[in-house]
């Protein structure tokens, strides 16, 4: 069986196009929970430490998280959540991911 | 029990007691959840929060995601972080001072994130396994049960934490 001269119609879609329609995916929020457990230090080293936050805001999201019960650290897309979530974890925050309302 | 920075890319634990040396050599059984439930929730919580507005079969495919790809990674870097302490551990030697016999130890700077892992997963199963409170004063049984000894082990390894947070991780 030959397939010569047969052609098959694609339809071409921009890479911009792509890119942006990926950005329209709704973002998601990281939040960290509170844990009487885990020291206050350590949450604010391992806040610095993934996001790059200074020293003063890190210890800002920290005092939020303990005093509030949950603090926002991060919005965005979800791939870059859940690997936010992956390393917060990893230091055994009490971290998890949500869409944005 | 004495914790010293060396400058020298390595800190040492120095004057460390018998009792002092038994709670150190307990922090990987320490650390292990099982039969916790709790503690293992705690360890291995999910990816999403509780109040998230996603529909529950998005939820539980998302959770099935994380169980199969971030879940080993989690595990693995939570069993070498352990690992590493009990290697250390393992190179303690005993010192006389004024008389007393302590143990002693050596560790690189490197190290130190790896002993905060371990004491810091320690302390939480020991929490969630004794249903400790988060203040060592709210203690009310008394200094020979075992919830004394697991508030016992959870301030020094919160202590250590504390000097490596301070002196060696803190940039």
């Amino acid at each position: 069986m030959s397939v010569q001269n047969t052609s098959v119609e694609v339809e071409a879609v921009p890479v911009a196009d792509i890119e942006g329609s990926e950005n329209l995916a709704p973002p998601w929020k990281v939040l960290i929970f509170d844990d009487p457990v885990n020291l206050m230090s350590f949450v604010t080293l391992m806040i610095r430490r993934i996001f790059g936050y200074s020293e003063s805001k890190a210890t800002e999201l920290m005092l939020q998280v303990h005093h509030k019960g949950r603090a926002i650290v991060w919005t965005g897309e979800r791939e870059k959540a859940e690997l936010f979530v992956q390393q917060l974890q990893s230091c055994q925050l009490l971290a998890a991911m949500e869409p944005v309302d | 029990m004495e914790l010293i920075s060396n400058n020298d890319g390595k800190w040492s634990l120095k004057r460390v007691s018998e009792l002092e040396y038994l709670m150190l050599s307990r922090i990987q059984d320490s650390a292990d959840p099982s039969g916790c439930e709790e503690a293992v929730i705690r360890l291995y919580p999910s990816p999403v929060t509780p109040t998230a507005k996603l529909d529950p079969q998005a939820v539980k495919s998302i959770e099935d995601d994380w169980r199969e790809y971030a879940g080993p990674d989690i595990r693995d870097g939570f069993g070498k972080a352990l690992n590493t302490v009990g290697s250390d551990l393992a190179s303690a030697c005993v010192e006389e001072a004024d008389g007393v016999d302590y143990y002693g130890l050596t560790v690189p700077d490197s190290h130190a994130e790896s002993w905060c892992s371990a004491l810091n997963q320690a302390r939480l199963v020991l929490h969630h396994k004794h249903d400790l409170p988060s203040e060592a004063g709210e203690m009310e049984s008394g200094p020979v049960s075992e919830e004394w000894l697991a508030i016992l082990q959870s301030e020094i390894y919160g202590m250590i934490m504390e000097f490596l947070i301070k002196e060696v991780l803190w940039e």
